[in-house]
């Protein structure tokens, strides 16, 4: 292990040649004994790097550095172990290593990689949560990156349902980013892990967020995007999704709505569209889709409202819309909407988001 | 030999009796004043002396001595001009002492012997009447001003000389009487509710606000109307009481901003102060401590436009006199208390841009929308009764004439209504409105029956209330239940309260 991890700190060589290096040696421990002559005769190395090799290996504190990194109660998984998630292991640039805090997924464990904007409306975070529950409850592994927004409710939502997650950083394991995601944070480390290719403590830099992006695309079997603009930075995924060979998915929205402009985009290009979330567990699954949706089921539902509970119910949508656009749709009184409104609050089926703002909540 | 004259000076909104003695007496000639004087009451004496010049009088080669009594208050403010002229007078034999019994002298003196106007005649006036004078002798100025006070003689003056002839003949100046225009029409306020069209809910939210003398605060995009609206809520604001527009006329008499006035303050104030000002500037301070913005809306309406642009310190000044409905402010001088029981109504827009939560016109970050509600405390937030959205106007509510919504007129006669009924039911204590109505007493007022109770305690779990929205929440269903004519409080009107509760920082951050 102290080879491990002396291995993946080497600094000056690339995760490919580390991988290489790994298929011609066969352990990083034959690598840190090797001489000048074995590192030349592969003809992998450049002479600067072998220098660099040889000249860390001397440098380097074996056992105390291993111990230090032991102290911080993280663990660590390489390409040269079994554990190392198989997906993975197949990208080509893949990282050598792994730091994380939790359990790892184990070998057949399904990933489905959900991702979209920080900003992102109540629609998708109601559509980010239904989904990341339902594969949750059906055991599925959700994995993502842990950011604002549809991240977040993707983690939220899998943990809802009884799953397991996985959170991608780009800083390193132990940085909680952003701050506000603490409590979520210590949620995935009970129920999944949170990982990440930086060593402990690195801050989370710009630059090493679209490189965590095709960890997360690596792991999953399938990629689901929720909402994202034109140019999203959760399409920097798809294009490593893509070049990895993965099945990709989009939410689809309003064709006005700019949220969902890159998502709508995707799936003219030929990516999965999903209708309901149980088509595409149906999808993903590969058996037949029986036609059953839960967002069309309560339908009969509501047929249990009264009247004009049910005019009010249907003037409302997925996405905010305020007192006053109702009032003017539905044609009622202020007073006798103000409080059917409530009546629909209490009983669940709508929820206020912001001052005198609604969405329908079933 | 010795004089004695009465005059009077502010404190704070009100005014205290001064005496001014005179001594003329044998020694080395000179002038000398005491009594704890600010530095324009010293000037006063230069002042005094080419005054009497001007007007025909030459000081006596004499030790002359003023004192101001009582000695341990300070006096400032330029009225004392006058009084120490005819006290000077009055120990020189020139002017009859026994008419400046119960005379109260009030003005600031040119060179030439002019008399001009001083603030605050109104509060000092009302003053003299009190302390028993019988007669007051003010500025012309300010003549008007303080006939506005029953029960009292006012001689209004342009010169000492004036001053003079009536101490010695009892006769007053004669001028040409101003032709008395005819009582201009009461400048009713120019915006009218008729001219909003759409904006249904903010129309109502204004009116439960005015009924029960609620805070309002409207959340909204740019260009939705909420100024608009706001500049309305004067034209609904109810008449009154005398001793109301007494109180009111007195703060702004001391301000000076009373002069041209023919009558007390008569229309509630609408109070709409930019957002660059000071903490002074709305308390209320200064070396010598004016009423500031909040106290100039006295039992009228402080509007406070683009409120998270104000500096935050500003804001959270707001917080003890929006509770006790009055402000302290303690100064080296004394304290100084000023009554400030006004309605806030308040704008501002949900994030930087203003479209949150319209996610495809609003492009502000989650933390960018926290830090711009972060610049409101949730103290004040939660001081705040009633608040709604006012959402962008749709085109079709944009082209309809305006005749067709209701008028000011009609949404005022329910409000006068309304307070007529909060008025018979606080008949004997000193509550005025349903929002003022103390925690102790809402269960007497606001009787909540025992569906009401449980549907109550659901929605304070739900909603994770603090005790303070809880008693607004009841406070408020307790002016719509009285618009509603109804005498308990049911249900749909604590709905309708709930929906109209304050901003919870806290409620929507569980939901973003």
């Amino acid at each position: 292990m102290m080879y491990q991890y002396w291995f993946l700190r080497l600094a000056g060589v690339g995760n490919a040649k580390k991988r290489s290096l790994i298929e011609a040696f066969g352990s990083s421990e034959a690598v840190y004994k090797a001489t000048r002559g074995d590192l030349r005769s592969y003809g992998l190395l450049e002479e600067g790097q072998i220098q660099r090799i040889l000249e860390q290996g001397k440098a380097w504190d074996l056992e105390g550095e291993y111990r230090k990194f032991c102290m911080t109660g993280q663990s660590l998984v390489t390409l040269e172990q079994k554990e190392y998630p198989s997906m993975l292991a197949k990208v080509f640039d893949a990282p050598y290593g792994l730091h994380f805090l939790g359990e790892l997924p184990p070998e057949n464990a399904n990933m489905v990689a959900i991702v979209g904007s920080r900003n992102c409306s109540a629609y998708g975070q109601k559509m980010a949560q239904d989904l990341a529950k339902e594969l949750g409850r059906r055991g599925y592994w959700v994995i993502s990156g842990m950011a604002r927004g549809i991240d977040a409710y993707a983690h939220q939502g899998c943990l809802d349902g009884g799953g397991k997650t996985v959170a991608v950083l780009g800083s390193g394991a132990d940085v909680c980013y952003p701050r506000s995601n603490q409590v979520l944070y210590g949620r995935i480390q009970e129920r999944g892990c949170v990982l990440s290719e930086y060593a402990a403590g690195t801050p989370p830099l710009a630059r090493q967020f679209p490189a965590r992006n095709r960890i997360i695309s690596g792991m999953a079997r399938w990629v689901v995007v929720v909402e994202a603009r034109e140019k999203s930075g959760s399409l920097i995924t798809i294009d490593y999704a893509l070049e990895q060979g993965k099945d990709v998915y989009a939410v689809p929205g309003r064709m006005t709505d700019p949220l969902s402009r890159g998502c709508n985009g995707l799936i003219a290009q030929g990516a999965g569209i999903i209708t309901s979330v149980e088509q595409f567990i149906s999808n993903i699954e590969e058996i037949e889709f029986l036609g059953i949706s839960s967002h069309l089921s309560c339908q009969e539902e509501i047929f249990l409202l009264e009247k004009e509970e049910l005019l009010v119910y249907s003037c409302f949508d997925f996405y905010p819309k305020n007192i006053d656009t109702v009032l003017v749709e539905s044609g009622l009184e202020l007073l006798t909407l103000l409080s059917i409104i409530m009546n629909l609050c209490d009983k669940g089926y709508l929820k206020e988001i912001f001052k005198n703002e609604y969405i329908k909540c079933k | 030999m010795y004089s004695l004259v009465h005059t009077a000076t502010i404190c704070g909104i009100d005014s205290m009796m001064i005496s001014v003695e005179a001594d003329i007496s044998n020694g080395m000639p000179m002038f000398s004043m005491v009594g704890f004087l600010a530095s324009e009451v010293k000037e006063s004496r230069d002042r005094v002396r080419t005054a009497l010049k001007n007007t025909g009088f030459e000081l006596p080669v004499k030790r002359i001595t003023v004192n101001f009594s009582p000695a341990n208050i300070r006096k400032s403010g330029a009225g004392f001009d006058l009084p120490v002229a005819i006290t000077i007078l009055a120990a020189m034999n020139e002017v009859s002492r026994e008419r400046l019994e119960q005379v109260m002298l009030v003005g600031e003196l040119s060179l030439e012997g002019k008399i001009f106007g001083v603030s605050g005649v109104l509060s000092m006036v009302l003053c003299a009447k009190e302390a028993g004078m019988r007669c007051c002798i003010v500025p012309r100025e300010n003549e008007r001003e303080a006939k506005l006070i029953p029960g009292i003689d006012i001689i209004g003056v342009t010169s000492l000389g004036e001053v003079i002839w009536f101490l010695n003949t009892g006769e007053k100046a004669i001028y040409e009487e101003e032709t008395p225009e005819e009582k201009k029409e009461q400048n009713l306020p120019c915006h009218n509710f008729s001219e909003i069209n759409g904006q249904q809910l903010l129309r109502r939210a204004c009116e439960v606000a005015i009924s029960g003398m609620h805070n309002l605060l409207m959340v909204g995009p740019p260009g939705a109307g909420k100024t608009m609206v706001a500049k309305c809520i004067p034209s609904i604001l109810p008449p009154m009481t005398l001793e109301e527009q007494i109180e009111l006329s007195k703060i702004y008499s001391v301000c000076g901003l009373f002069r041209e006035r023919e009558s007390l303050m008569e229309q509630r104030p609408f109070r709409n102060p930019h957002h660059t000002i000071s903490e002074q500037g709305l308390t209320g301070g200064g070396k010598e401590p004016k009423p500031g913005e909040i106290s100039l809306a006295h039992s009228g309406v402080l509007f406070l436009d683009e409120l998270t642009e104000f500096r935050k310190n500003t804001l959270e000044v707001l917080r003890q006199p929006m509770e006790d409905k009055e402000v302290t402010i303690a100064r080296v001088n004394g304290t100084y208390c000023f009554p400030a029981n006004f309605v806030l109504v308040a704008a501002m827009n949900p994030c930087n841009c203003g479209y949150y939560p319209d996610m495809s016109r609003c492009h502000c970050s989650q933390p960018s929308i926290q830090r711009h509600m972060d610049k409101l405390s949730q103290p004040l937030l939660d001081r705040i009764d009633l608040c709604v959205e006012v959402s962008a106007v749709g085109y079709d509510d944009l082209i309809r004439p305006g005749g067709a919504n209701e008028s000011s007129e009609e949404i005022r006669r329910r409000v006068i209504r309304m307070h007529q009924i909060q008025k018979e039911r606080f008949e004997g204590t000193d509550i005025l409105f349903n929002s003022r109505i103390p925690a102790r007493e809402l269960q007497r007022y606001c009787p909540l029956g025992e569906k009401e109770m449980a549907y109550m305690e659901a929605m304070y779990k739900k909603m994770d209330l603090t005790a303070r929205t809880y008693h607004k929440i009841v406070r408020v269903a307790r002016t719509i239940a009285d618009m509603d004519g109804a005498k308990n409080i049911s249900r749909k009107h604590l709905q309708e309260a709930i929906c109209y509760r304050g901003m919870d920082k806290r409620y929507w951050e569980n939901c973003l």
